[in-house]
């Protein structure tokens, strides 16, 4: 699920940075605060940060006194993508193997769906190996599939999550 | 949220800073999204920067799971699941899955159908063919 949230940040400004203009000091906290945005890719508590929509208020700077750099407590709101034990989502398939297959759903990279949880569907080897229903119902690379989260889990060292996901249940298969 | 255990998202149990937050359908992401990927293109002086791959992969997701794409569209499915009293999670998942029938509306939200909601058939029924009139004028 996607969501709006609003959270607190501590950007530093290097003393080098910091200028009399104002503007140029504001577009620099904009900027830095941009970057390491990007690069925190996801938290254990919010999820997938996807984009900041707002800079909501930027605080009073505090002087670090060992190198004169300057700290701005930030608020901002953005987007971020989590999910969530129980819920219903659209994946797509990136990689058939005999055991099961593995979707991924925005920036979500490894959804798995374990042969154990599609009781219906056969293995098919082959070149571009697939699942088979005896519905003819076809699960193959790049297939949409509905599915509902069964688990997930948080993994720190690479900054992403894991899932996994079933087609026990109404409503759920190949779109 | 006392614990990972009890999340449970088909009966709403989602922990309450997430019961409270703004969720986001799809197509409302991929409005801010694009808009986003203009701006900052606009204003960076390299914006490859800034535009991180969960950005990427989000937008692509988007733009190919967004039901509606007109921003009037937009505005209108969430206004009318408004009226209907659901928690902003049961909101988003109806909008992004779209169900057709009050059967599979029910598989896809549970908790919409739990003790007290007010929630019957009827009332189902009709918010699905309120959302159906918008993508059919769309």
């Amino acid at each position: 699920m996607f969501i709006r949230v609003q959270l607190p940040w501590n950007v530093i400004i290097p003393a080098e940075n910091l200028d009399v203009e104002g503007l140029m000091l504001k577009k620099s906290i904009v900027n830095r605060l941009l970057d390491e945005f990007a690069g925190k890719k996801a938290t254990k508590d919010f999820g997938y940060f996807l984009a900041i929509t707002t800079l909501d208020n930027i605080g009073e700077g505090k002087v670090r006194p060992q190198t004169g750099d300057v700290l701005f407590p930030v608020v901002f709101s953005a987007v971020t993508f989590k999910i969530f034990r129980g819920e219903v989502i659209q994946g797509v398939v990136q990689k058939v193997l005999k055991h099961g297959v593995f979707l991924s759903c925005g920036p979500l990279e490894n959804a798995y769906l374990s042969n154990t949880k599609m009781p219906d569907y056969n293995y098919v080897t082959g070149e571009n190996p697939v699942f088979l229903s005896e519905k003819q119902s076809k699960i193959e690379k790049e297939t949409v599939v509905r599915v509902m989260v069964i688990g997930t889990k948080w993994l720190e060292a690479e900054r992403q999550f894991q899932a996994l996901v079933s087609l026990e249940g109404d409503y759920l298969g190949p779109l | 949220m006392s614990g990972e255990e009890e999340e449970n998202a088909a009966e709403l149990k989602i922990g309450d800073e997430f019961l409270k937050a703004k969720c986001l359908m799809n197509c409302e992401v991929a409005l801010i999204l694009e808009h986003k990927y203009e701006q900052l293109q606009q204003m960076s002086d390299d914006p490859t920067n800034q535009i991180s791959q969960v950005f990427e992969k989000s937008l692509q997701y988007v733009k190919r799971f967004s039901r509606y794409k007109n921003p009037d569209a937009v505005r209108q499915v969430r206004e009318i699941l408004s009226r209907y009293q659901l928690a902003e999670f049961e909101l988003c998942v109806l909008g992004n899955l779209c169900p057709e029938t009050v059967e599979e509306a029910i598989a896809m939200v549970p908790s919409i159908k739990t003790k007290g909601r007010g929630h019957d058939d009827e009332a189902i029924e009709k918010m699905l063919n309120d959302l159906s009139l918008v993508k059919k004028f769309e």
